[in-house]
């Protein structure tokens, strides 16, 4: 048999003999590479993988930004892009623009009705993306002309969910809202720009010049550097024409430039500490892994250094030994990369669902073969380092030591100790910083969790009803409908109130407005105060459990025929009308056609965007007074909000049947997807911190019981001098709790520094929080006496005479 | 065979040189049965590790086989040991996760034997010492007598010139001890030459001459030549 065979052979029956190293060997192992591997493919697809565009680092964002009005990330004004594109620095330069839309008929007619999510965009900004259509073509310069722009572009999604992957669908119509579009093309899968879930493209045609957007900012820009321009030359171009449209327009520029960031950045620049922090985690996971296989073989050397003796003795070359011990080493590697494997393909798609909504771009991420192929190099690499120790040791006196009767330890074997006890100090440490960062990340998470958003989530059922394209889609019709609506939805069994509202809660800032004060000094053109503007109806706060702070909330006297009103929240009062009683100031509105509306009350703020993010002052306007087509309707319920579902559609179906009921879920899962991202950081962070709290335990129960077992002479010899159970166990327990205190005592000097790298994925919570460390130094403590506890009992029982005997 | 002048081992401490040999003389001519005795911490077993070439830590001159071991590199002396020598030790040291078959297949593998030719000699030797029935038995089912058996097999079986023993009845009854000395008696009047560390008067009797240590020193037994 050839020896290669005879030694991989003789090693399954070595591990089959001692089945609890082998497994705890290979469940190590595969943690570190499984993990590794998955949580390496999702942060390649989010932040490593290049963008699918024709050269993506040429490629970036353009916003508008204003200093003064702590404005860093605005939508660009339309009247400014034909300045804009008067540049040297750019080879294109297109924009788009968000929509909603409601599908309302099919190629062949009827079709169930839904709202998609729409951008209409420039006609070149596929051929600036250098993306083409899987199928069909992009839109063509004359197809973006305003009122000549009834085309559209299909997502491949769509196209297969809704259209059945007609490959004939190029050159069909459908209907978006009541108008007919010609469909040109679909776009491969997973294409997207700014918004991963966009349905459809239309063309923007975009009039500069029209009066309506004179002050508007509506406008994502993407642009495309012209080869060997860098960024910087692009933003001191971009800021000198803003300089020049701040003179040429100030009642639109006064103070605003244009901001430019790479594209990559844009997309993913807000979960790249997030993922950061994560990969760190996963490295520190990959080392305790090592440390604890590493801690294993050591010690099974160091037990099997007499019969490595006796196989020397009988004839075999120190590379000899070693070919064996690799052998053994590599089943042990291998076997954990296999079992790594399937736990790295099952952890990916558990963390594609759990951070769908999170994670950018985390659709893409597939298994990466080089990942798990470092992941096992390294472990291969660490299994054999220290598999092969017991096969470098082996001088003439090492050797006849460990042959003699006598032979015991000596400074082989303390230095194999010392290098035992080293690595789970090691290990310790890493465990306290990762428990540490899940531990912040926790407290961080309930926090938000507990954070007021500003209204009262629980039994509320939220929907929208996109009325667009519909039967009651004249602004004359919007209200009557919307009031039908609420009138059969609160004869529901069950409902409590109904209202409703263009955009809801910590979904968006949505629209805003610059405003005026009346009786105010005008301030500077581009200056004017920004305020979020929401229409609501007149149950809407009471339905929310928004308090109303002062005046009145809207009623049914409200109508387009009165004078025109408005509640402001506290955000609002307290920034721009701290030193009077709001009530009865007025406010002119520029986005609503300049609007003056009289304030007639106040109400508590509400988060508009994320919860650990700040309220922006909001002007509310009755609904009634600015009927929008587009309104998410709140339910509040006496049961389940999800109980009545169901019913919602129902009825609204017997109103319309072909009006589009979308979003329909309970506020809590609102709230839960807005705190999606911080959820994933925590639950994959708090995963880790299990896998390293059970590798540490291992790893501390391993070293002691171990060292127990080699001192069982010494504490035979102890016991017949007189020392009691007590004794032993404090003997035992003081290794473990020195190796404990100084992998704590590294652990938390550690952690206290590199904490301080998450603290924007924290909130309310110090990056060294001291509840936070003290709890997990406690924990880890415990842990590590408990599993010191278990080898000491079996030394307190310890027969002296059968201790000494023992070899 | 085997010559040794003058050869020393010491350690190095606080508080100087710590001497286990001084100036070893001994001459063994092959085919002898050389028994060495002395009292306990003579060096006795350091002796006969360094006959077995598994210490190589001493000053000196030794000569096997018109080798001279002093002045060969470590990988040489080991050839030399796989080539020569057969060891037997006082606590078996079989190997526990192997069967007596492969403990017995070990040795020849080590000498690069074919694994054709390895198995006719694992069977031959198998059949020679009578434990063909415990082939597929592990150590640890075996009885201590039948353990040093499988461990003495286990060093004649790459048919040594010189096999070395360290208290081979160390750890066996005296019927089981006797039995594995007769063995000895047997191999040397094949032709082995045998050199084995006892503290027992009735062992030393199957040899031919006995080597007295005491302290490191040869007290009697060894070589005439002077120093």
């Amino acid at each position: 048999m050839h020896p290669i065979v005879q030694d991989l052979r003789y090693g399954v029956r070595l591990f089959s003999k001692t089945p609890s190293v082998a497994l705890i060997a290979v469940a190590a192992l595969a943690l570190g590479t499984g993990a590794s591997t998955a949580i390496f493919s999702v942060v390649d697809a989010a932040l490593w993988k290049p963008l699918p565009f024709r050269e993506p680092k040429s490629l970036v964002v353009i916003w508008e930004q204003n200093p003064a009005l702590d404005t860093f990330r605005m939508f660009a004004a339309p009247a400014n892009l034909p300045a804009w594109r008067q540049n040297r620095s750019f080879e294109a330069m297109s924009a788009l623009t968000s929509a909603r839309l409601n599908l309302t008929g099919g190629p062949n007619g009827h079709i169930e009705p839904e709202e998609l999510r729409a951008e209409r965009v420039s006609a070149d900004l596929f051929s600036t993306l250098g993306v083409q259509p899987s199928l069909g073509r992009a839109f063509q310069p004359d197809e973006d002309v305003p009122g000549h722009t009834n085309f559209v572009l299909l997502s491949n999604s769509l196209w297969q969910r809704r259209f059945g992957g007609d490959s004939q669908v190029v050159g069909k119509s459908i209907r978006l809202r009541d108008q007919s579009y010609r469909v040109v093309g679909v776009l491969p899968a997973g294409f997207s720009v700014l918004d991963p879930l966009v349905d459809v493209w239309l063309p923007l045609g975009l009039n500069p010049s029209d009066p309506r957007a004179a002050l508007s900012r509506t406008l994502s820009v993407v642009a495309r550097l012209k080869p060997g321009v860098p960024i910087e030359r692009a933003r001191a171009e971009m800021q000198a024409i803003g300089a020049r449209l701040d003179q040429a327009n100030p009642a639109l520029n006064s103070g605003w430039r244009p901001a430019l960031y790479p594209l990559r950045e844009e997309l993913v620049g807000k979960t790249q500490k997030a993922l950061d922090v994560i990969m760190a985690a996963v490295g520190l996971l990959i080392l305790m892994a090592c440390a604890n296989v590493a801690n294993l073989l050591l010690a099974r050397g160091a037990a099997r250094q007499k019969e490595l003796a006796v196989r020397v003795a009988l004839g075999a070359s120190r590379v000899r030994i070693a070919g064996q011990l690799l052998s053994e080493s590599a089943i042990l590697s291998l076997a954990g990369g296999a079992v790594g494997l399937v736990l790295a393909r099952v952890l990916l798609v558990l963390l594609s669902r759990l951070g769908s909504t999170s994670i950018p771009r985390i659709a893409e991420a597939r298994f990466d073969v080089r990942m798990f192929l470092f992941a096992v190099a390294v472990s291969l690499f660490s299994a054999l380092l220290f598999g092969i120790v017991p096969a470098i040791q082996g001088s003439g006196d090492g050797l006849r030591a460990a042959l003699a009767d006598e032979g015991r330890g000596g400074t082989a074997g303390r230095s194999r100790r010392l290098a035992r006890n080293l690595l789970v100090v090691a290990e310790i440490a890493l465990a306290v910083v990762v428990l540490i960062a899940a531990g912040l990340l926790l407290r961080s998470f309930v926090r938000l969790r507990a954070t007021n958003p500003g209204f009262q989530p629980d039994s509320l059922l939220t929907f929208r009803l996109p009325l667009g394209g519909g039967r009651n889609t004249a602004s004359d019709r919007r209200a009557p409908f919307l009031d039908r609506v609420a009138a059969v939805l609160i004869a529901l069994p069950g409902a409590r109130s109904i209202g409703a509202v263009d955009s809801l809660p910590l979904t968006g800032l949505g629209v805003g407005s610059s405003f005026a004060v009346e009786g105010r000094p005008e301030p500077p053109a581009g200056r004017r105060p920004l305020g979020l503007m929401r229409s609501v109806t007149a149950d809407y706060f009471r339905t929310m459990g928004i308090p109303l702070m002062a005046g009145r909330g809207f009623t049914d006297s409200d109508t387009p025929q009165s004078p025109s009103v408005a509640i402001v929240d506290q955000a609002l009062v307290r920034r721009y009308l701290p030193e009077q009683s709001p009530l009865g100031s007025h406010l002119t509105l520029d986005q609503v056609a300049h609007r003056v509306v009289e304030i007639v009350g106040v109400v508590g703020e509400v988060k508009p965007e994320t919860i650990e993010g700040d309220a922006w002052p909001t002007i509310y306007v009755p609904y009634a007074q600015r009927p929008l087509t587009g309104m998410t309707f709140v339910l509040r319920t006496a049961r389940s909000p999800l109980a009545l579902a169901a019913a919602v559609e129902r009825e609204i179906h017997q109103l319309d049947p072909d009006q589009p009921v979308t979003g329909l879920r309970a506020m809590d899962q609102v709230i839960g997807d807005a705190l999606a991202e911080a959820r994933f950081d925590t639950v994959l962070l708090a995963g880790f911190a299990e896998i390293a709290f059970l590798l540490c335990a291992v790893g501390i129960y391993g070293v002691i019981s171990y060292d127990t077992t080699q001192r069982t002479r010494e504490i035979g010899i102890r016991m017949a001098l007189g020392a009691q159970p007590g004794d032993v166990l404090r003997l035992i327990l003081r290794q473990g709790a020195w190796l404990a205190g100084c992998g704590i005592a590294l652990g938390l000097a550690a952690a206290f520094s590199l904490t301080r790298l998450m603290a924007s994925m924290l909130y309310g919570v110090r990056p060294s929080d001291f509840p936070t460390f003290a709890a997990m130094a406690a924990l880890l403590g415990a842990v590590a006496l408990l599993a010191s506890y278990l080898p000491s009992r079996r030394a307190m029982a310890l027969d002296p005479v059968a201790a000494l005997r023992h070899e | 065979m085997i010559t040794l002048r003058n050869l020393e081992k010491f350690y190095e401490g606080g508080y100087g040189r710590s001497y286990v040999l001084r100036r070893i003389n001994i001459d063994i001519k092959e085919g002898e049965f050389v028994t060495v005795m002395g009292p306990s911490g003579a060096g006795k077993s350091t002796l006969l590790s360094i006959l077995g070439m598994l210490d190589g830590a001493w000053t000196g001159e030794f000569e096997f086989f018109n080798h001279l071991v002093h002045r060969m590199k470590p990988k040489e002396r080991v050839e030399l040991n796989k080539k020569y020598i057969g060891f037997v030790f006082q606590s078996y040291h079989l190997i526990d996760n192997l069967t007596v078959y492969e403990n017995l297949d070990i040795p020849l593998s080590y000498r690069n034997v074919k694994s054709s030719e390895r198995a006719a000699t694992v069977c031959d030797t198998l059949d020679r010492f009578h434990i063909v029935g415990k082939r597929d038995l592990y150590p640890s089912q075996l009885s201590g007598g039948q353990q040093q058996l499988v461990a003495v097999a286990r060093a004649v079986i790459a048919n040594p010139k010189l096999i070395l023993a360290d208290e081979p009845t160390g750890n066996l009854h005296s019927s089981q001890g006797k039995e594995i000395m007769e063995l000895f008696k047997k191999l040397n009047d094949e032709g082995a030459t045998i050199v084995q560390v006892t503290h027992s008067e009735a062992n030393a009797a199957y040899g031919h001459r006995i080597i007295q240590l005491a302290d490191g020193w040869v007290v009697s037994g060894g070589s005439t030549a002077a120093a």
